[in-house]
């Protein structure tokens, strides 16, 4: 598979996010939550004290610098890990329901439709307000908002594979369906997920940003680009520098992934992936 | 389904209405009103709007003095009974006049349990209201009841004719007052518009009409100001004032309110159960690098949990000194270094400043976990059993009725829902504090509620609040520490 | 035909039951309003008091039972904060939802398909890739950020457009392409796909052999295939178009019913919430239904049951 040069920018770009915030305990080069009352709001490349701020310093004299390189860390985290959460109990629930039509299938889509005409912000602002906050609950809620998108795309993919004459000369053979599913069905539906994935992946990021504005996202005092976007958002005219850097980051890695996607998407079945 | 199509027509061809006159005034308010019926919801943009509608009873002067309005005066017949005057050339918007009946009936509705005004806690120790004369009401209470004045300077005097003739949910969507202004109409959500009462008994309004908008995002709000948009809004943050204080044509003008911001300290569970625990805390919390660096000034600090504008308030009960070493040193004593503390909050409260003491409280060794829910959820954590309280939270506290019975007494009196403090000393002097109408005794009691409070710490006292507001620099209005909001004392410079 | 028309119906109602249902219990396991309505400095027996009153210390499932019975009156109640009939301070909002949704769609739409279309057309081509990094600005930048940037551009600097509010058809501008530009990116992708998917189809290739230019082929063929997938996208967002619109709604002032929703979530006006949500979850049933009546007339192959 020869990969164009554009796409191994983009790649490069992405696994520089992804170290940075595997690394960002080694690059940061201040303790991200140490604040300094008395150098708050400080702008890029403010020398003070014996140390420099790179990127200045926010609403409680902390480094921005150090705050955007942990944030890379809890967004990419929040993002993955509820990317994961909803591309399992979707795709799951979309295999089952492609797999065994008739009432089970039935079931799951209703459900689907009636988790999709929740519109997102309203249940997970609900459900926050349930669980209460924190990293793993927020995850929990991303994912459990998300899981339909998944579950329509591997319902019509499934359905549309189970009709091939191979699977179902294993089911023939004696293959349980779990083994058909996992070993057969699935590989032949990853690529149209990994479009779906790609797409979401940035969506997760923005989720939580908006969460954060609402006052619900991460907790304080941990950084994430959300969190410091929707803090930095009063100071727009006085100190840009809050908003502007977390904000290219988030559109930087948002961009790529969405190219890597684009491009991946024109890899699988083109066919199948638009509906 | 026609009143649709019209209200969606009406969206987009509304003609733009703020003409900048003179006789107009527009004001941006983070919320719209929730009841125009002044006795249902209290929360302050409800009141700041519906309040211009009606009169009161008494008032409250510049200065903060208890005044005549509908009242012309007022005497105790004994612990538990007043009696009031009235004026009698007050009409209501209708025409009609404001008798006695109108008073005692809107005592009478807030009080009665089956109308369920979420106010009803700040009227119920009122058991009766007579009209014991042509221009004469007479008012009894359970026990004496020293804050009675003040609570009923929020108590709108509504026409009984008009409300018993078209019910509860028809007033509240056209309510009808002597105050003021006049309810011209109300969409919901969007916007307050009113028109002058020229026959006002107190003299002409200066502003021909008046327009209350609901713009939830402070930034959006400035923006409204910047451009012409709107002449006046409240709640800026400290470092709005500090970047707005030399924008052309505009005014920040702050007041020091009854409001008292502190932090709150859990005396019944976790940690904080050690009382050297909670005076590591108090003398760990570094009051003056707050105000200054935070609150850029505005704010002014207090050693007790009460702001000076407040009746019992004392400065003769000093706060712990800022002294993180001794702080430290206590902490290790009690054997709690390193304790994982805690700390409740929601969006509704500073999130900087929560941060900040988190900071504080981590260099003496204390580890602060803070925990941000919504609003209803915070409420119901701190109201809860003192295990669900969380250990630290910071609050705002202001009674409406500038008394230290309304403050210190709901907060840490043992057996109300906010308190997580249980000293039968401290409930003893408050309890007596409220069972008196003299002055010097109810301020003796107050100030051994204070000395007690300082041993114990309960609670740590940060500054007396201020209400921050961005006017048009030609407006003509000093905000007042009570946090009211009355067009009437507005007007146009020359 | 009819029976299946009945069936679908069917479904559609039971998701829009089980929306209300999951958003009924998930609400009350939230607490209820009693602490917000009582003036600070009340005790626990006025509390209790105010908490019986309203209802709230029934058991759920009689609070579920009683609701539903007057919800098959068609009688949405009473606003617990605001004193008035939930159904009157729904429909006071809907035109301003419905004017902000079709502004954002229209934004979406009027520039995501030509996007889209250009995108896969000029596959690979710099014009391509820079309309794409354009309209994944929009979606990922953060409503919130986006929104107060546009004020101060439009509103405060350059003074063309009303800072907040609801004054004359201008006010619109603002709110429609904050709101747009998130899905924008999601029509142009999905535009880019269909475009692409079509062309690479053999009726494409005959018509191009019968010497129609590229341009041509997609303006008589191609897009009305294409269509297909970016009206089940359009029908899939509607939800998210009219009550999603939360934050878009909060920096412009605007007052829709995503405004509302939040609003009666953080005072847990639970009645307004379940109205809204039920209002909403019934219009996307709809649009979705709407969709798929849309196919057949696009494309006839799905009428004869291909």
């Amino acid at each position: 598979m020869r990969i164009p040069f554009l796409i191994w920018c983009v790649l490069v770009v992405l696994g520089l996010f992804v170290l940075a915030a595997i690394l960002a305990p080694q690059l940061a080069p201040f303790d991200p939550l140490r604040q300094s009352l008395l150098l708050r709001l400080k702008p890029p490349g403010t020398i003070m004290g014996g140390r420099s701020f790179l990127l200045g310093t926010d609403d409680l004299g902390r480094d921005l610098l150090s705050r955007v390189l942990w944030g890379a860390r809890v967004s990419l985290a929040v993002a993955a890990v509820a990317v994961v959460v909803s591309l399992v109990v979707g795709t799951t629930l979309g295999l089952v329901a492609g797999w065994f039509k008739g009432t089970t299938a039935i079931v799951i889509m209703r459900s689907v439709d009636t988790m999709l005409s929740i519109p997102a912000i309203l249940l997970a602002v609900l459900t926050v307000a349930v669980l209460g906050p924190g990293f793993l609950n927020l995850v929990v809620v991303l994912g459990l908002t998300r899981w339909p998108r998944y579950t329509r795309v591997a319902y019509g993919q499934t359905l549309q594979v189970a009709a091939l004459p191979y699977i179902r000369a294993a089911e023939m053979a004696g293959c349980s369906s779990f083994r058909v599913l996992w070993r057969h069905v699935l590989p032949n539906i990853a690529g149209p997920l990994l479009v779906v994935m790609t797409a979401e992946f940035g969506l997760m990021i923005l989720f939580e940003a908006g969460l954060s504005f609402l006052g619900l996202g991460i907790q304080p005092p941990a950084p994430s680009w959300g969190s410091i976007m929707s803090a930095g958002r009063a100071y727009v005219e006085r100190a840009w520098w809050l908003t502007v850097f977390p904000g290219a980051c988030l559109f930087v890695l948002v961009l790529c992934v969405n190219m890597a996607g684009d491009w991946l998407r024109d890899r699988v079945d083109p066919r199948s992936v638009s509906r | 389904m026609r009143g649709l199509v019209a209200a969606f027509l009406a969206v987009l061809l509304t003609s733009p209405t703020l003409a900048q006159t003179r006789d107009q005034l527009t004001v941006d308010l983070p919320a719209d009103v929730a009841t125009m019926d002044p006795q249902i919801q209290w929360d302050t943009d409800s009141a700041t709007v519906y309040r211009n509608l009606f009169d009161n009873l008494v008032t409250r002067d510049k200065t903060g003095k208890i005044v005549p309005q509908v009242a012309t005066s007022w005497r105790f017949e004994n612990d538990t009974t007043v009696v009031f005057d009235l004026r009698s050339d007050i009409l209501f918007h209708d025409g009609t006049k404001l008798t006695p009946e109108d008073v005692v009936f809107s005592v009478k509705r807030i009080t009665n349990p089956v109308f369920k005004s979420p106010q009803l806690s700040q009227f119920d120790q009122i058991v009766s209201a007579e009209v014991t004369g042509p221009n004469q009401v007479t008012l009894k209470t359970k026990s004496p009841y020293p804050v009675l004045l003040a609570q009923l300077v929020k108590l709108s005097i509504i026409p009984k004719a008009y409300v018993e003739k078209v019910g509860d949910v028809a007033f509240n969507q056209a309510v009808i007052g002597s105050g003021p202004y006049k309810l011209a109409s109300w969409q919901r959500g969007v916007q307050t518009n009113m028109v002058a009462n020229e026959n006002y008994w107190r003299g002409k309004p200066a502003f021909r009409t008046v327009t209350f908008r609901a713009v939830p995002d402070s930034a959006t709000r400035i923006a409204d100001l910047k451009t012409g948009r709107a002449d006046i809004t409240r709640g800026l943050s400290p470092d709005d004032a500090v970047s707005l204080r030399n924008e052309k044509g505009l005014d920040v003008r702050d007041v020091a309110t009854e409001r008292v911001a502190y932090m709150f300290i859990n005396a019944l569970y976790g940690p904080t159960v050690d009382k050297r625990v909670r005076q590591a805390i108090a003398m760990a919390v570094d009051r003056d690098t707050l105000i200054t660096a935070l609150q850029q000034g505005y704010a002014k600090p207090v050693d007790v949990v009460l702001a000076p504008t407040n009746f019992g308030y004392t400065n003769e009960v000093k706060a712990w000194p800022y002294d993180p070493d001794r702080a430290r040193k206590l902490i290790r004593e009690a054997g709690a270094e390193g304790a994982v503390i805690p700390f409740l909050t929601s969006p509704v409260y500073d999130r900087r400043l929560n941060e900040a003491v988190q900071q504080m409280l981590a260099d003496v060794g204390l580890k602060v976990s803070i925990t941000v829910v919504d609003q209803p959820t915070y409420l119901k954590r701190r109201l809860g059993t003192p295990e669900e309280a969380s250990s630290l939270s910071q609050g705002r506290w202001s009674c409406g009725c500038l008394d230290a019975d309304g403050v210190i007494f709901p907060l840490f009196r043992s057996g109300s829902v906010w308190s997580k403090f249980a000293n039968p000393a401290f409930d003893a002097e408050v309890d007596a504090a409220r069972a008196t109408l003299d002055e010097n005794v109810r301020r003796a009691h107050y100030k051994k509620a204070f000395e007690i409070m300082h041993e114990e710490v309960p609670a740590v006292g940060l500054f007396q609040d201020e209400a921050i507001f961005l006017v048009k620099k030609d407006i003509e209005w000093t905000p007042t520490p009570d946090e009211a909001f009355f067009v009437f004392d507005m007007k146009y410079k020359n | 035909m009819r029976h299946h028309l009945a069936g679908r119906i069917g479904q559609a109602l039971l998701a829009s039951f089980g929306v209300l249902t999951i958003v009924f219990f998930v609400m009350r396991l939230s607490g209820d309003p009693t602490l917000l309505l009582v003036p600070e400095g009340a005790s626990a027996a006025q509390i209790a008091e105010l908490r019986h009153q309203l209802g709230f210390d029934r058991p759920l499932m009689v609070q579920f039972a009683a609701y539903l019975a007057d919800l098959i009156r068609l009688d949405f109640g009473e606003s617990l904060v605001q004193r008035a009939p939930v159904l009157g301070i729904l429909t006071e909002r809907i035109p301003y939802t419905v004017a902000l949704a079709a502004g954002a769609l229209f934004v979406a739409l009027g520039v995501g398909i030509p996007v889209g279309i250009t995108m896969a057309v000029m596959r690979d081509h710099w014009i391509a890739r820079l309309l794409q990094t354009f309209v994944l600005a929009g979606q990922s930048l953060p409503t919130f950020w986006s929104g107060i940037l546009l004020i101060l551009l439009f509103g405060v600097t350059l003074r063309w457009l009303p800072t907040s509010g609801v004054d004359g058809p201008l006010s619109l501008v603002m709110p429609s392409v904050a709101l747009g530009a998130v899905t924008m990116s999601t029509f142009a992708r999905m535009t880019r796909s269909a475009v692409l998917d079509e062309l690479g189809r053999d009726y494409v290739n005959a018509a191009r052999a019968r010497g129609l230019s590229l341009r041509e082929a997609v303006a008589r063929h191609v897009l009305r295939n294409a269509a297909i997938p970016v009206v089940t996208i359009a029908a899939l967002e509607i939800g998210n178009l009219l009550a999603g619109a939360v934050i878009v709604e909060t920096v412009f002032a605007w007052p829709g019913i995503g405004q509302l929703a939040i609003q009666s979530i953080q005072s847990r006006d639970f009645l307004v919430v379940q109205a809204v949500v039920l209002f909403v979850s019934l219009v996307y049933v709809a649009c979705n239904f709407l969709a798929d009546l849309a196919y057949a007339a696009i494309d006839p192959r799905i009428r004869s049951g291909e």
